[in-house]
């Protein structure tokens, strides 16, 4: 049979109740592609001598090297069935962890799915996790035990040991089912039990209590004829359906009974010519052994182990079917074995006939999923707007006629290169046209010559179904955006709008055309006018409206789907930058079209300007580089370790030492130099250098939870000082009291964390925030005397206060220099965070130095120490503020050490510095949460990989029905690095982890510490070089940003290379 | 005359001497290589690990050893230690490889750290990563200078790299006040100058609204809005005389531009730096 034409699919296409949208899921290597293979090439499109070998559906180059698959691709077959044509879309999907999102897209455009589990290897961890997909989408699923060949080749298993070998399985796999079964029930009854405790009295429905739930239809078996035995690599597959039809024909057993009989604890009298029961017990061998199973081990036997050419021979005849010579003369028994198979028993034929029977029309589609796919969130159907409710019907209803809403859901976008699309396809040329082309190519020679580099352009298909309605070639049709709201969206809207009439003003909703329809052939595409409810096609011209999954519709009502559920979220991260740092825009470029073009992988830029790409795994990172080298950004690149930030703080004295001795009472050294003093307690004066000005700063580490409340109100400080800024000026401001609310409530919360006697009055008297104006660090004014405007007067307080509260002149460059210092610490210049600084004393001398008394001018006036604050509310400049008020005062400024102002600013900042310096600094790591399923087998090996990493686990529990346990941890981010992938090394696959970062956090160890008492000598050496945390973090940051790093250049002179001659 | 012979005779390889000439006399101690360095650094605190033998020579080459009297003489000690302690803390020294590498490898890192937090693509208004710099600067051959400061040479990197890639310091964003009078003649100055002119009001408008405190304000919000109000604030006795105007600039300006508004308006303009560094903050999502 050759290929389907396409007017034959178009037909096919318009009869919903013989379509069946399919995917094939599996474990990774278990077959899904080789199947497809065979599938395939029942249409005529590849030959059944290729078939499992070609991996047609494997369109990349990387695919077909690696043998795996990347990415879900789509091929519309035809299948006839005596008198009914069946047109099948099948979706082949990926088996790797990494590319379980490729998984999710294509089972939300199925109505069913072939699971596929390998005989040898039994239920895997991607089994599961398909599974468990298939049965969150609602669709249903048939099995396939493939590879049975291997039972016999390999494991050499009798047909017996086979048989119980696949009730294992089967078993298995039914347990895996059950399991999702009886969670959800036991789900369902909580929600239950507490919407009764809500509600009362609403109607109670018990249909589903566990032990009266049906499941029985859930699971597979044989004898339901949702379980096919294959070995798609030879060719061959069988349901017990055409046994039973054979059987019914040789031996005239009715068909009914051998569908009963032939797979589970039966076996044959042979006396009586009976089907008995209770083969196990009497030790006589289960009709499926007999019957089925024995005759392949026997055609085993004669083509591959003993290659007995006569009993070939003999087979052959007996079964009816003709093998060529060629074949038979084949030095490869597997060839003929494949001949022979392939005929006997076609695995497509199997297959196909199951899918067709077993599986679910568009037309069957169950109201439950509708109202599942509809309800975004966890919004109840019930709620939506009536008119939404009513497209549940037009769901059901499948149909394909004009006055139909058009529903269609693009579940993923897929770049394509310009020249495979149909429209651009190479058709016959006549000799005119040949010689026009001609001239055209060398025109694009020439210019791709003078621009540098090949203009191939990727152009976006979307995966899509269509739901309901007709989709037709350049219809408008709108984008429902993820947050879009019918209710808000029909309320907004005029009755009858369409979507050719742009609407721009409902938010996440825009209108685009679909430019061309494609129906999916795998590697190709081909065009159509238009395509009828049910069915799988390929959209263009989509590529800017849509990002990577949309729901469009002709109805506003229509509430956009559900989003995806992704098994594995993005984790692993990378830093990427070209080689040549001027091919940056095209590199954003590419990165641009890769975001697009993958399902689930990000893209962003960080704050140090870093390109962070964030995908599932390492094998998914290799793909996602690969087609951003090769195919998007076309510049070579590297990716690295992205860079990790950290936080430095200063903690409480320590009260006990390394080895927990009391350190009882400390001395502190005070330090003297020409200008810096930093005394016992760590109050630190510091004198500018040309003798004017003095500060004296003292540093503390604020309450955690203050760092805590000023980091979430960033926002908030940010409008503060806003606010401050213009009523420095002069000006009063219309502020809107929801914003003076919230200002006052934070100061409520600030006031009532900082409590106790050390804090008394803090919060009036707080100066700044910083670094940047809003950090999560405090300046304090505690000069006596010194009563400047308070930070919150617009509250009204500080109105009062009056004349009394007036700026000092340089009041500015304090604030400037603490907002340097906060800005990069002392450790490793990174910002810090939970750190007070309070300037305990700010004296500026009478500013000009003697020989320039007489130039002391009234205008300049500043006063000679903190008493002479009430002049400066007289001046008109005296508000003028600014770190370099040089226009007003510049014989000030001119003086050998730059303006004044300037070196306040610095002496400020190393007031600042030193201050930090003073108290025991601490470094503070960002961490993750982390979030863990696992089963109860490989616990032991997450703790392992969590310890080394640094992890603390915060709890773990059981999930109820499962024997999965969920575990929350805290893992540095500089930990984080190739986490995942050990993670699932480690555990074989059977846990994932999720990482959100969650907070900052002091890593407890002392960068600076060094072994002091007799103790601390004794436990960890006098070099003390065990590992220090954060002095390893500490000193990669100072490494890597060029700072002086005290470690050795060589650690022993005396081994160093001998460069004297033999003497 | 002393007999050289293989027995008691020690000899020394890989030598790093350190001289120090003191009291007209000049004294050399024999270190190991790579030491000396991160001995006075203060990361290696063995002296046996930096002395390869504690006597102070005249000539550690040929082997004279510095006589007692000497030491004595030019020192005040014949503690061999303390002298040795003393050249190792003052002499000069030979630089070894290892050390220098390190020391001009530092001073790369440092310079690319230096360009990368001054600049900002031009394009997005972000800043480039430390590794994309240095590995611009490798591409242009950059060779470090031991002896010129990392700032100095950052600014010289900056000025190469700007042929090779879209580079850029990152503007400052400064506040003029100038006199009504003089504005327009020192705003054809300063033009070449300044980058981007952001905001500017004219005195002539803020003459019109003059005594009329709502329409001042309708005045500052209409036209600009919140966002950018934290950029052109004007104090009330400011509103009537002068001509503030909020602006970009590259911060290599800054001296000259600070220069000619103080010595033009003869003090009674002014010059307030808003930001130093005008880059975009947050992440942002593809």
């Amino acid at each position: 049979m050759g290929p389907p034409t396409l007017d034959k699919i178009r037909a096919l296409q318009r009869n919903p109740r013989n379509i069946r949208n399919l995917c094939i899921l599996a474990h990774v290597d278990h077959g899904k592609t080789t199947l497809a293979d065979c599938l395939v090439a029942t249409n005529g499109i590849i030959s059944s001598r290729l078939a499992g070998k070609l991996r047609y559906l494997d369109s990349r180059e990387d695919e077909q090297s690696r043998g795996i698959t990347m990415k879900s691709s789509a091929i519309s077959l035809h299948y006839s069935n005596g008198d009914q044509e069946y047109l099948l879309n099948l979706i082949d999907s990926p088996g790797h962890v990494d590319f379980s999102s490729e998984v999710s897209t294509a089972v939300r455009l199925c109505d069913g799915a072939v699971v596929i589990v390998d005989a040898v290897e039994g239920v895997c961890p991607q089994t599961q996790v398909v599974l468990r997909q298939a049965w969150l989408e609602n669709i249903r699923p048939v099995l396939v035990i493939n590879k049975i060949d291997r039972l016999i080749v390999e494991l050499k298993l009798t047909s017996q040991e086979a048989y119980t070998h696949l009730q294992k399985i089967l078993e298995q796999v039914n347990a895996v089912t059950g399991t999702l079964f009886t969670s959800k029930v036991l789900e369902e009854q909580a929600e239950r039990e507490e919407e009764e405790e809500l509600g009362g009295d609403q109607a109670r429905d018990w249909s589903s209590r566990p032990e009266e739930a049906d499941d029985s239809l859930l699971y597979f078996s044989p004898d339901q004829g949702n379980v096919v035995f294959a070995s798609a690599i030879d060719g061959w597959g069988f349901s017990i359906q055409q046994f039973a039809h054979i059987y019914n024909q040789r031996m005239g057993i009715k068909a009914e009974v051998l569908l009963r009989t032939l797979w589970g604890d039966f076996y044959l009298d042979a006396k009586a010519k009976k089907i008995m029961k209770g083969a196990q017990a009497k030790g006589k061998k289960p009709l499926f052994v007999q019957l089925v199973l024995d005759n392949i081990w026997s055609l085993y036997d004669a083509v591959v182990t003993r290659r007995d050419k006569e009993k070939v021979e003999k087979v052959v005849t007996s079964l009816g079917i003709k093998v060529l010579a060629r074949d038979l003369r084949h030095s490869d028994p597997k060839v003929l074995l494949s001949a022979v198979c392939s005929q006997w028993l076609p695995v497509s034929q199997a297959v196909l006939l199951m899918v067709c029977e077993k599986l679910p029309s568009p037309l069957d589609m169950a109201a439950e999923r509708v109202e599942k796919l509809m309800s975004v969130g966890a919004r109840r159907f019930d709620s939506l707007p009536e008119h939404t409710q009513e497209l549940k019907r037009a769901f059901l209803r499948c149909s394909s006629r004009e006055n139909e809403p058009l529903i269609i859901f693009v579940s993923k976008m897929f770049a394509v290169d310009a020249a495979a699309l149909p429209q651009n396809r190479q058709r016959p040329l006549s000799q005119e046209e040949m010689a026009h082309r001609r001239e055209l190519a060398r025109q694009r020679h020439a210019d791709r010559m003078a621009a540098g580099y090949s203009a191939a352009e990727n152009t976006f298909v979307a995966f899509a179904r269509v739901y309901s309605g007709v989709a037709k070639k350049g219809q408008r049709v709108f984008v429902l955006g993820p947050k879009y709201d019918p209710g808000q969206g029909l309320s907004t809207l005029p009755e009858g709008v369409s979507a050719s009439d742009c609407v721009s003003a409902v938010p996440h909703l825009s209108c685009c055309s679909m430019e061309r329809l494609y129906l999916l052939m795998g590697r190709e595409l081909e065009e159509l006018e238009e395509v009828p409810a049910g069915n799988v096609l390929g959209i263009g011209g989509l590529e800017d409206s849509v990002l990577k999954s949309a729901t469009l519709s002709t109805s506003p009502a229509c509430p956009p789907f559900t989003a995806l559920n992704f098994e594995a979220t993005p984790i692993v991260r990378v830093a990427i930058e070209p080689k040549h740092p001027s091919e940056m825009p095209k590199l954003v470029r590419g990165m641009r079209l890769l975001n697009q073009a993958d399902p689930c992988a990000e893209v962003l830029i960080q704050e140090t300007g870093e390109h962070v790409l964030v995908t599932a795994g390492e094998v998914h990172l290799q793909r996602c580089l690969d087609d951003l080298r090769d195919r998007f950004a076309k510049i070579e690149f590297s990716a690295s370790k992205p860079i990790i930030p950290f936080r430095e703080t200063v903690v409480r004295p320590p009260k006990v030492d390394m080895v927990n001795e009391d350190l009882g009472k400390q001395q502190k050294v005070a330090r003297w130099s020409d200008t810096l003093n930093v005394d016992s307690s760590g109050l630190v004066t510091l004198t500018t250098p040309n003798r004017l000005a003095t500060v004296s700063v003292r540093a503390s580490p604020l309450p955690p939870e203050v760092t805590g409340l000023l980091e979430r109100s960033t926002e908030l400080i940010r409008t503060l000082e806003q606010i401050n800024m213009s009523l420095r000026e002069g000006r009063s401001l219309d502020i809107s009291p929801r914003t003076l609310e919230a200002i006052a409530g934070f100061k409520v919360q600030l006031e009532s964390l900082l409590q106790g006697r050390k804090w008394r009055d803090v919060v009036e008297h707080v100066w700044a925030f910083g670094p940047r104006r809003y950090g999560p660090n405090i300046l304090l004014n505690r000069v006596a005397g010194y009563q400047r405007p308070s930070l919150w007067q617009c509250l009204g307080g500080g109105v009062q206060a009056g004349e009394a509260a007036a700026t000092r002149d340089l009041d500015n460059s304090i604030v400037s220099g603490f907002q340097l210092a906060t800005l990069s610490g002392p450790m490793c210049e990174e910002p810090l965070m939970g750190v007070c600084f309070s300037v305990e004393k700010w004296d500026i001398q009478s500013s000009v130095p003697p020989q320039h008394q007489e130039e002391a001018s009234t205008s300049r006036g500043t006063p000679a120490d903190c008493k002479g604050t009430g002049s400066g509310a007289t001046r008109p400049e005296a508000t003028e503020h600014g770190p370099i008020p040089a226009g007003l005062r510049p014989e000030a400024a001119a003086d050998c050490y730059g303006p004044v102002s300037g070196q306040l600013i610095a002496a400020m900042k190393e007031a600042c510095r030193h201050a930090f310096q003073a108290q025991p600094q601490r470094l503070m790591a960002a961490m993750y949460t982390c979030e863990i399923m696992t089963t109860a087998d490989v616990l032991g090996r997450v703790y392992g990989v969590l310890g080394k990493r640094e992890g603390r686990v915060l709890h773990e529990e059981m999930k109820e029905g499962t024997d999965m346990f969920i575990i929350k941890a805290v893992l540095p981010v500089a930990e984080s690095f190739g986490f995942a992938d050990e993670f699932r090394k480690r555990t074989s696959g059977l846990a994932s982890p999720q990482l959100v970062f969650s907070h900052w956090e002091v890593i407890s160890s002392d960068p600076y510490w060094v072994p002091t008492t007799e103790e601390e000598y004794l436990h960890f050496g006098e070099k003390a070089d065990s590992a220090n945390q954060s002095l390893k973090y500490m000193n990669a940051v100072r490494r890597r940003k060029g700072l002086y790093v005290e470690e050795k250049i060589v650690e022993h002179a005396e081994k160093q290379r001998t460069l004297g001659k033999n003497k | 005359m002393s007999i050289f012979t293989p027995t008691n005779q020690i000899r020394l390889t890989n030598v790093a001497v350190v001289r120090m000439k003191k009291g007209g006399k000049r004294f050399e101690i024999a270190c190991y290589k790579n030491k000396v360095v991160n001995w006075r650094a203060g990361a290696e605190k063995d002296l046996d690990e930096v002395l390869q033998t504690q006597s102070v020579f005249v000539n550690v080459s040929k082997g004279q050893v510095a006589k007692k009297e000497d030491l004595t003489k030019s020192f005040g000690t014949d503690d061999l230690t303390e002298i040795c302690k003393q050249i190792l803390a003052k002499g000069e020294l030979q630089v070894s490889d290892k050390e220098r590498h390190s020391q001009l490898e530092t001073m790369f890192r440092d310079i690319a750290t230096i360009v990368a937090e001054k600049c900002v693509n031009p394009e997005t208004k972000r800043p480039y990563t430390v590794s994309l710099i240095e590995g611009a600067m490798k591409e242009i051959h950059y060779s470090v200078k031991a002896n010129k400061s990392t700032k100095q040479q950052a600014l010289e990197v900056i000025r190469q790299l700007k042929e090779s890639m879209g580079i850029q310091r990152a503007h400052m964003r400064l506040r003029l006040v100038l006199p009504a009078k003089e504005a327009k003649r020192l705003k054809e100055k300063l033009k070449p100058l300044l980058q981007v002119v952001e905001s500017e009001d004219f005195d002539e408008q803020l003459e019109m609204v003059r005594g009329n405190n709502i329409k001042i304000r309708t005045f500052i919000f209409c036209p600009f809005g919140f966002a950018t109000l934290r950029f052109c604030i004007f104090s009330p006795c400011l509103l009537f005389s002068r001509h503030p105007q909020v602006c970009l600039v590259d911060p290599g300006c800054f001296r000259e531009i600070d220069e000619l508004i103080r010595s033009e308006t003869r003090g009674r303009g002014s010059l307030e730096v808003v930001s130093l560094k005008d880059v975009e903050e947050g992440e942002e999502k593809f």
